[in-house]
Formats: structure tokens, sequence, C-alpha cells
């Protein structure tokens, strides 16, 4: 890597991370973990507006039964890159954020295991975000296979030519896939080796326990992916016969490999998602996380199903019965460590002097929405139903119903909870409160009407329909415009609170974490002396203090003198 | 919090824990992450070897017209070598572990050498051979196998390359080194994935 | 716990177990019409989950809902609320509801699915077991054999009645007989889809995938392609009649005596428009196969239900 010279500067010479002069940070090859996740995370956001920009041509398309406003390859090639840039460059890239920024410091380390990888592995959303927003303008247009790609309809090239979107989209997916691996070695590495004296696995915070599940899933499920990406891109550019059909090929082992790693990949993002909530939750409820080592757990439960039950995207493909009844089974014993963590949510906030604040508000929001499209996941796990309602806009309400409820909305849990430590300021409340409700009202406006759509029959990735359809198709699209102005006073809040909001204290909530015990924003190795941890992480309620020493100081006593550098 | 109760709190197994801290320096995070990674990209041999296993057993015609089958005999050859050069780079380790820096790059060249003719061995088979890699399921497995499997050997080579010419920097290997015990490893790793390759492709016939 | 709570408690669960099945009825309305055995079944399924995720979504939102409404910090009260970090009793009460729901609701499923017997394309033999529900009328007077071929294309679907030697683009099929179809493709994977049957099937190209199921009702329904399959995915649909015995009869005479004539095709007929007037805002797409040359055709201007 060619930080040389970066790497040369002294640390002391370098500006304080999130000071608020030296934003040029954020734009250099900074190793600083700190730094990394704050620039994962606006990167990604920037790519949510543009896939979210994507969806409100969609619905524009989809408010009138006729294929008007846009030709119907462009449609095609909207919502393949709409799920694409939501996927690979809006929830991976955010949750690889939030975990950089947070593990450290909630660990108790001074940085990540690998620094120089770690900045690597983020240089790389960029490029292949570049890459994607670039298929738009070669001939014949972006991907528009549908973020499946399944052959044959991926391997069909009407340009002929050897750039085209698809091969463009392959190789996005794979660099995508490079970057999320270095990831998930420095974020599994970091936890296993580098958390904080006296913080045994039962002293980690939830957060950290998720984490590390999903990353395992990375691990797993992510050389799959890239195995059948890469046999697809031979197929496509060299003629070879792996799942083309016309020269003996199959095309189902392609939707083998791609939902073997496709479906954990669910699991890989709502994971942190729910150890978010498992974080929020108990500070504002002033509770103890309830059943934390049970909680933490259910987390390597989930992670060991989530590699077993991928067929269920298969029901109606080519699936034998057998088949069919078997993953119908695995995925609904799924339900059982999610609804572990849920009750024990529902039990933390139970009896607890609730505090609404705007993260409060997010993680509730989201855990109503979560509940929803887990119990229409498990109507979808049934075989004998699924197969009436798969590939319809069932499906889609399922999924948009956690993935922009829960996961959409845990992670502006996570931002209003966590910026007046990344930031050192604090945001308004009014109008993260506005930003909410907004949110709500306008996930429900749109999402919901989707399951009766889907129930009626309307198929998904379709840019014209029937007219018995129009009627739930005008209010999701009212619903998803609402859903994109929501995304206004956030933006605002964003950028007045750090550009002038009121200066943060080290411990705004009251919360219990090392990241609290440290300034706002945190110095540049986060802790003077390395805290020692002595107990569990949520007491709330009881006097017993989370560590020995105090971790934003140097240390007045020699005995930590050999964990200080 | 004060450090006042310091002594009280923190017992012994703690201290030793964080006398330990000191030591788990990058060098062990290096390794550990490099074992992550190789597991995980096992993965990635593992699906190719699930996908031929699929192919081989659903397929109606598997072989490409006018192929008969796979010549075992040279390959088997190779595979002798490439399986012992495991060994002889496990004593270059040795001697690298008794400080003894001659023998160690006598036997890790010697490793090198038996992963190059391992690759020549390769080319030359794949030169000979009477289909391509558009032939068919079992032209389009059988280079993607072997070839993938062939540039992790090179990757291994260049490697061992590399390590070979850091022993010459002075003191380089005095507290062991993090690069030559994870290039071993590596070796290991694309010698046992070879033999279940030699064992899929050329025994399963 | 003392009486009064428990007596709330049980009120509240009776309140929320009436909701629950207030609700799963009304999830027979939200279907499509039933004209299938298939579809009794599967509608029988989802009311059967409707009533019990809203058991379940009622009852932990409800809670929650209180503990929003009830259970908020006083403005200045900074303290904690009470330390409890957990209840093993609790905790192993809310694994073992969800393993034992979860073993009722794929019990309900497997019963449902082994009614339904849908061929799976691996077993291309009729199974001729456990059909008695799906299958009303005696099973060896019902087959409509030689079975119907359905070949899906780019953007089209052809059907093909082999004995009396008809084509057409509108699937016809007698009441309550058991259809039996086999499904291919000629290009890419399309998907067979019939809303008021609740039946589905991918279509693989390379494969030959035997179908089955009972339609019970008589009226035209729609038949949609539902695995995505390129550019003109959303215009290839068509229409299925189910008619009585002598009406299908009936049909088969009198389209077998026709001659064939290209039949309406919207996405042939698009592609070829935007290539005349080339307003050009697309991206060059997979050429659609030629309208199918057919005995019979179906309509857009057709009605169904
Ligand atoms: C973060 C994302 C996320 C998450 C967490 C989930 C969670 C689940 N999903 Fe979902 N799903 C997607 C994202 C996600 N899904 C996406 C993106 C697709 C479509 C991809 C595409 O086609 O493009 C999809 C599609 C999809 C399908 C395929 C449908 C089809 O194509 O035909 C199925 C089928 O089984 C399914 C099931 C489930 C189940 C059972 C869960 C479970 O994990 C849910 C478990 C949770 C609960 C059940 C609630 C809490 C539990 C309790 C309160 C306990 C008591 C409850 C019971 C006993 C029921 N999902
Ligand atoms: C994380 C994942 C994620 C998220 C967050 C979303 C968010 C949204 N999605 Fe989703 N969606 C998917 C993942 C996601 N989606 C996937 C995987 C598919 C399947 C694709 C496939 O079938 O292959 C899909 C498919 C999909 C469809 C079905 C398409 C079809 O099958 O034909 C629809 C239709 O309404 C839709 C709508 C939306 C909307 C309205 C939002 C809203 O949340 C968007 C909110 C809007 C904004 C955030 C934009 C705000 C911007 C502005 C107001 C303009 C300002 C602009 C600038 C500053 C430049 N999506
Ligand atoms: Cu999968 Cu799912
Ligand atoms: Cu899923």
């Amino acid at each position: 890597m060619s930080n040389a010279t970066l790497e040369a500067v002294s640390p002391s010479l370098q500006p304080q991370p999130g000071a608020p002069d030296n934003w040029r940070r954020f734009f250099s090859f900074s190793t600083d973990h700190k730094v990394i996740g704050i620039q994962y995370i606006v990167t990604a956001f920037i790519f949510f507006l543009f896939g979210g920009l994507l969806a409100m041509v969609m619905r524009g398309e989809l408010i009138t039964p006729e294929a008007d406003l846009v030709d119907r390859t462009v449609y095609n090639g909207l919502f393949t890159m709409h799920g694409t840039i939501m996927l690979f460059m809006w929830t991976f890239p955010m949750l690889n954020g939030l975990a950089n920024y947070l593990v450290p410091l909630q660990i108790g380390a001074r940085d990540m295991a690998f620094p120089r990888l770690n900045a690597a592995a983020f240089w790389m959303v960029p490029v292949f975000g570049v890459i994607l927003t670039l298929s738009f303008f070669v001939p014949g247009g972006p991907s528009q296979s549908g973020w499946w790609a399944y052959p044959p309809v991926s391997l069909q090239n009407p340009t002929g030519n050897l750039i085209n979107g698809q091969s463009l989209w392959l190789l996005a997916v794979a660099l995508s896939g490079v970057s999320s691996i270095m990831g998930a070695v420095n974020i599994v590495t970091t936890i296993f080796r580098m958390r904080a004296p006296g913080m045994g696995w039962f002293k980690m915070p939830a957060f950290c326990w998720t984490v590390l599940s999903a990353q395992m899933i990375q691990l797993v499920g992510l050389p799959a992916l890239t195995a059948g990406a890469v046999t697809l891109l031979l197929d496509l550019t060299v003629g070879t016969s792996f799942f083309n059909p016309e020269l003996g090929g199959d095309p189902v082992l392609y939707q083998h490999f791609f939902w073997f790693y496709s479906h954990p990949a669910v699991y890989v993002i709502i994971l942190p998602i729910f150890g978010v909530f498992s974080e929020i939750f108990p500070v504002y409820a002033r509770k103890p996380l309830f059943g934390y080592r049970v909680v933490a757990v259910s987390s390597l439960i989930i992670t060991g199903l989530s590699l077993i039950v991928w067929v269920h995207h298969m029901f109606a493909s080519g699936t034998p019965g057998w088949m069919r009844m078997l993953f119908m089974f695995t995925t609904m014993a799924i339900s059982v460590p999610t609804g572990i963590k849920v009750f024990a949510w529902v039990a933390t906030i139970w009896g607890g002097k609730l505090r609404l604040n705007t993260a409060m508000l997010f993680a509730l929001g989201g855990l109503s929405t979560f509940l929803f499209a887990g119990i229409t996941g498990i109507m979808l796990a049934s075989a004998p139903f699924d197969i009436h309602v798969n590939n319809t806009y069932f499906v889609v309400g399922h999924f948009h119903y956690v993935i922009n409820g829960a996961v959409v909305m845990g992670f502006y849990a996570a931002i209003y909870h966590w910026f007046p430590k990344m930031t050192g300021r604090m945001y308004y409340e009014g109008l993260g409160k506005l930003h909410c409700a907004l949110t709500f009202i306008g996930i429900n406006l749109i999402f919901l009407p989707m399951h009766p759509l889907g129930l009626m029959g309307m198929p998904r990735r379709v840019a014209s329909y029937d007219p018995e359809f129009a009627f739930w198709n005008v209010l999701a699209s009212l619903g998803g415009f609402l859903l994109g102005v929501s995304t206004l006073p956030f933006i605002l809040n964003m950028l007045s609170s750090w550009a002038q909001g009121k200066q943060a204290p080290d411990n705004p909530w009251r919360a219990i974490g090392l990241e609290w015990l440290v300034s706002s924003p945190p110095p540049h190795e986060n802790f003077e002396q390395l805290p020692i941890v002595v107990s569990a992480p949520y007491g709330y309620g009881s006097d017993e203090p989370l560590v020995a020493n105090d971790p934003a100081h140097k240390p007045t006593h020699d005995l930590t003198e050999g964990v200080s550098p | 919090m004060s450090t006042a109760n310091l002594d009280s709190t923190v017992d012994a197994d703690l201290q030793a824990q964080m006398a330990h801290g000191a030591e788990h320096e990058e060098e062990d995070h290096r390794l550990f992450g490099f074992i992550v990674f190789l597991l995980s990209e096992s993965v990635i041999f593992l699906s190719f070897f699930v996908g031929y296993i699929v192919y081989k057993t659903n397929a109606t015609d598997w072989l490409p017209a006018g192929v008969e089958g796979l010549e075992v005999r040279e390959p088997f050859i190779n595979t002798v070598v490439l399986v012992s050069s495991s060994f002889v780079i496990y004593f270059a380790e040795r001697f690298l572990h008794k400080e003894n820096l001659w023998g160690f790059r006598t036997f890790w060249f010697l490793t090198m050498a038996m992963g190059s003719f391992f690759l020549y061995g390769q080319a030359v088979e794949w030169l000979g051979l009477p289909f391509g890699f558009r032939d068919g399921l079992f032209g389009g497995t059988f280079y993607l196998l072997t070839g993938f499997h062939g540039l992790h050997v090179l990757t291994g080579v260049l490697l061992q390359g590399i390590m070979l010419g850091r022993s010459f920097l002075p003191n380089n290997y005095a507290g062991g080194e993090f690069g030559v015990v994870s290039t071993s490893l590596f070796w290991h790793f694309v010698d046992v994935i070879w033999i279940v390759l030699f064992i899929l492709i050329y025994v399963w016939q | 716990m003392n009486r009064r709570t428990i007596g709330v408690l049980v009120g509240l669960a009776i309140a929320d177990l009436l909701a629950s099945l207030w609700i799963g009825q009304q999830a027979y309305t939200w279907m499509p019409p039933q004209a299938s055995a298939e579809s009794v079944l599967v509608d029988n399924l989802f009311s059967f989950m409707t009533t019990l995720g809203s058991f379940i979504f009622l009852g932990v939102m409800g809670t929650l809902l209180y503990a929003i409404l009830f259970q908020r910090a006083a403005k200045y009260d900074a303290s904690d609320g009470p330390n409890i970090e957990g209840n093993v009793k609790l905790e192993v009460v809310w694994t073992t509801i969800p393993i034992l729901l979860v073993i009722w609701i794929a019990t309900v499923s497997y019963q449902t699915y082994d009614r339904m017997s849908i061929l799976g394309p691996m077993e291309p033999l009729p199974m001729g077991m456990a059909t008695a529900e799906a299958a009303p009328t005696d099973r060896a007077a019902s087959v409509t054999s030689p079975p119907i071929q359905v070949f899906a294309r780019q953007w089209a679907w052809e059907f093909h009645y082999p004995e009396a030697g008809v084509r057409s683009t509108e699937l016809h099929l007698p009441v309550n007989q058991r259809a039996q179809l086999v499904l291919s493709s000629e290009d890419v994977l399309h998907g067979f889809f019939v809303p008021a049957f609740r039946v589905k099937q991918d279509v693989v190209p390379g494969r030959e995938i035997n179908f089955e199921f009972t339609p019970i009702r008589e009226g035209r329904y729609r038949l949609r392609d539902s695995e995505y399959s390129g550019t003109y995915f959303a215009a290839n649909q068509t229409n299925v009649v189910v008619e009585s015995s002598e009406d299908y009869q009936d049909w088969l005479a009198m389209a077998a005596a026709r001659s064939p004539f290209p039949a309406e095709n919207v996405a042939f007929e698009a592609f070829n428009q935007t290539d005349a007037s080339a307003i050009g805002l697309g991206w060059k797409t997979v050429e659609p196969a030629p309208a199918p040359l057919v005995n019979f055709a179906s309509s857009e201007e057709d009605t169904y239900e």
C-alpha cells in the first residue's frame, strides 16, 4: 500500500479525528478506524440516496398501470441497480462503517487489528461504486437481469460487447466480495484478539457479538458467491457452458451458489441492527438487557441456521419435494433464536423508565416493522403458501419491511444515538422526531399495500401491470415519495448539527459502555490506558463500575505500564 | 471511576492477561487473520468441488466427444512432487527455527523448485489435451479447477521467492518470521486442495 | 402474581385471540377467486398463519405500546429502572413456545403440501397418492391425456394439445379434472403462475417439467409469467379458461378446424413499434420471438376474474 508517507508522519502531528478543523482527513487514506468508519457511513449514505432516487423513478413508473414513464429496458435496469446498490453499496458498507467505528471502542482497543487492510477495504467501495454507476453509460445500459443475475437472462447480451452492463456488474460484485472479506478478516481478528483486559466473552457488548456473528457469515458465504460470479463471468465472456442450458449447463446450480450466500447475507445485514437494538433499548429504558447471555449466543445460532435455509428462495424453481419440506423447516426454525431476541427486548423495555429520544423512537419503529416482516417471513417459509406469492409483491413487501423498516430505521437509531460521540455535537431533537414520524408513516404507506398486491397475484419486476392493481400502487407510490422526502430533515439535521450543534458531553445519554468513557469525539488512539473491564456490559440500576481504571487518562499507577505502548 | 480500588478489583488472572496483552502484537494477529482468510478461501474451492460433483453426477454427456478420459501417470508424478514439497518446506522451517539460515535457504529453494516443476508439468499436460475450456461441462470444470489451483501454486512460489530474498537482509529473520510461517501454511493448504482435486478429477473418472 | 393480574392477563389473551381469529377470517378476502382445489387448501393455510401471526403481532405490539404509553420516565427523573438481568423461567417459556409454534406451522404446511401433491420437477412420474382432496373426481377418468404441452418463450405462451392437434395462446381446461401439463422453455427461465389456482412453477430451459392441479370453478383467469425473463417480462401474460367438459371438447373441435394464424403478441408488436418510431430512450434489447402461429388466440381485450 502506498501510504508510506502518511505512516511516516508521527501520530502526534496528525490532527485529531472529528475535530472541526480537519475535515480533510475524511478524504485521505487514513488508518484510524474512526475516520474509516465515518468514511464508510457517509459513502454508503450517498449511495443510499442514489439507490433511493432510482426507486423514486420506479415508483413514478408504477403509479400508472401502463409502461409509460420510462422504457421497459430502463425500468429493468432501474430495479436491478436499485437492488444492487442498496445491498452492495448501502447496507454492507454502512454496517461495516458502524462496526468499524464502534467495535474497537466497545471492546477497548486502540484500533483495528489491521489498520491498513481496513483502509484498503474501504477505498475499494468507491471504486466499485463508480464501476456500477458507469455501467449506466455503456452501450446497452446497466445490467437488467435483476440483482440475482439469474442465467440465462444474465447471459443474453444483446449488444454483443465484451464490456457491457452485466460484466461490469459482475466485476463490481466480485470486488465488493473481496472488500467484504478483507473487512471480515479484520473485524473477526480484532474481536478475537484485541479485547481489553478483563473483557471475557460475556462481558462483551451485544453489538460486538452480532458483528462477529455477521462477519463469520461473510467469511463462509462470500466465497460461494464469488465462485458463482466467476463462473458466470466466464460463461458471459469466454463462452464456457457452466450455466448455459443451450450448451448443457445447469442454470439452477447458479441459483444455489447465489442463494447460498445471498440468503445468509440478509442476516449479515440484520444481525448488527439487532446489536444496535440491544445497545439502545437498555440505555433509554434504564434497565439491563434482559437475558444478555442468551441474546448474545442467539446471534451465533442464527449464524449457524442461516447457512442451511437458502433453498426457501427456490421453492418454485425446480426443486424436488423433499428439499422444499426440509428447507421449509430449517427456515422456520430461525424464528426461535430471533424470537428470543424480540422477547428479550420487550422484557428490557417493560417496567423501565422510558425516555423517547429520537434514537429510541427509531429503534421502537424498527422493532415493530421487523416483527411484521418476520411474521410474513415465516409465512413465506411455508412452501405451499410461498408457491402462490413467490416472485410477487408480497415478497417485495416482506423484505422492504425488514430492510427498509428494521435496517434503515435501525441505522438511523444508531446514527442519532452515537452522533454525539462521533462528532462531538448534539443533534436537534425536534428535527429528529419529525424525521422519525415521516419515515415510519412513509414506510408503512408504501410497503403495506405491497402485501395485498402480492396476494392478488401482482408479479414483481414489472414495468406495467393489469388495471386491478392500480389502487394499491397509487398508495404505494405516494408513500414512496413521502419516504423520499423524509430523508431531507435527516440530512438537514446532520449537516447543521455537525457544523454548529451544541457541544456534546462525553456521555450525554448516561449510557454504560467503554465508548462513553472517553471524550466526544474520542482521541486518536481512543484510550490513554487500556480499560480494565470488571463487569458485564449493562449494569443499569446497579452501582458496579464497568472498569477498574480511568481509560481516558494516563495511568497514575505502574500496574498498567506493560500495556501502554 | 477512580483508580483507587485498582488492586482490589483486579485479580491475579487479570494482571497476567494484561502482561500478555502487551505481547500480542501485530505478528500474532496477522497469523490469526491469515488462518481466518485461508478458511474462508477454502470455501471457494469447496464450492467448485460441489459444482464439479453435481455436474459430473447429473450430466448426460460428460466427456466431450472423442475424449476417452484423462491420462493419470504424469499427473500422478506431479502430485507426488507437490505433496513431498510440503515435507521439504517443513524442514526449511525447522532449519530457520534452529537459526541455520543456509539450511533454510537450501530447503526453501528446493520447495520452490518442486512447485515450479509442478507448474511446468501442468502446463505440459494442458498443452497436450484434446479438449478446451469450452468443450462442455467437463472441459469447463477441468480447466477452472486446475487453473484456479495452479494460480495458487504460482502465488505460493512467488511468495516463497520474496521470502527467500528477504532472508538475505541482515537480521531479518532473527525473531521468527510471520512471512515464512504463513507462506508455508499457504503451501500446505495448496497441497491439501490438490489432493482432493486429484482424487475428484483423476481418480474418480 | 395476584388473582387480579392473572385475570387481566387472561382477559387480554382472549381479546387478542378473538381479534386474531377475526383477522384470520378476513384473510380469505385478500385472495383471488378460489378456482382450483389447491387454492382452497392454500387459503386455509394462509388464514391459519394469519391468525397465528396476528396473535403474536398484536400480543407483542400491545405490550410494547403499553410500556411506551405508561412507563415513561418523569421529566426530571434521572434514576434507573430495576436491575433485572433476566429470568430463566421466562426465557425457557419464550424459547419453548416458538419451538412448538414452528412445529405446528410446519406440520400444517406439510399436510397442505402433501394434499396438494404438486409434482416436483424431479419426480417425473405422477405420484398417484394423497391426491384425494385435490382431485375430487375419479383419478383414472380425470387425466387430460396426453398432457398439454406448455411452451414459454421470450415473450409468449403457447399451449399445444397433442391429441387434438390444437395450438393456442389461451389455455383451456375442463373443470373438475386433474390438469396435466408439461412445461418447457426455449430460451430463459419463465414461471407458470395462475393466481386464481395458487400454483406456480418455474419453467427451466433444458428440462421438461410435469405439473398438475385441479381447476374447480368455471371462468376466465389470468396466467402470468412469474420468473423474470427480460425486457417484455411484464407483458408475458395470457388467460386460462376453465369450462365444462362438453364446452372443452367443443372448443378443441372448433379450434382444430381452424387454420393457424399469428396470435396477438404484446412484446412483438411493441418491439416493432419502437423500432419504427425510434424514440430511442431505451437500451438495446433481446429481440422478441415472432408471434406464435396458433389455431386459437387470446386477446388482451378479454376480461378475466
Ligand atoms: C435483512 C433482511 C431480511 C431478514 C432479517 C429476513 C428474515 C426472514 N425472511 Fe426474508 N427476505 C429478505 C430479507 C430478509 N428476510 C430479502 C431481501 C428477500 C428477497 C430477496 C429477493 O428475492 O430479491 C427475502 C425473501 C424471503 C423468502 C423468499 C420468498 C420468495 O422469494 O418466494 C423467504 C421464504 O421463506 C423469507 C423468509 C424469511 C424468514 C423466515 C425470516 C426470519 O428470519 C424472520 C424471523 C423473525 C420472526 C419470526 C419474528 C420474531 C419472532 C417471534 C416473535 C417468535 C415467535 C414467532 C413465531 C413462532 C412465528 N424471506
Ligand atoms: C437495503 C435495501 C433496500 C432499500 C433501503 C430499499 C428502499 C426502497 N425500495 Fe427497494 N429493493 C431492494 C432493496 C432496497 N430497497 C431490493 C434488493 C430489490 C429487488 C431488486 C430486484 O428485484 O432485483 C428492491 C426492489 C424494489 C421495488 C420492486 C421493483 C420491482 O420488482 O419491479 C420497489 C418498488 O416500489 C422498491 C422501492 C423502494 C423504495 C421506494 C425505497 C425507499 O426507501 C427509497 C427512499 C428514497 C430515498 C432515500 C431517496 C431520497 C432522495 C431524494 C428525495 C432525492 C434527493 C437526491 C439527491 C440528494 C441526489 N424497491
Ligand atoms: Cu434466503 Cu433466504
Ligand atoms: Cu431470506
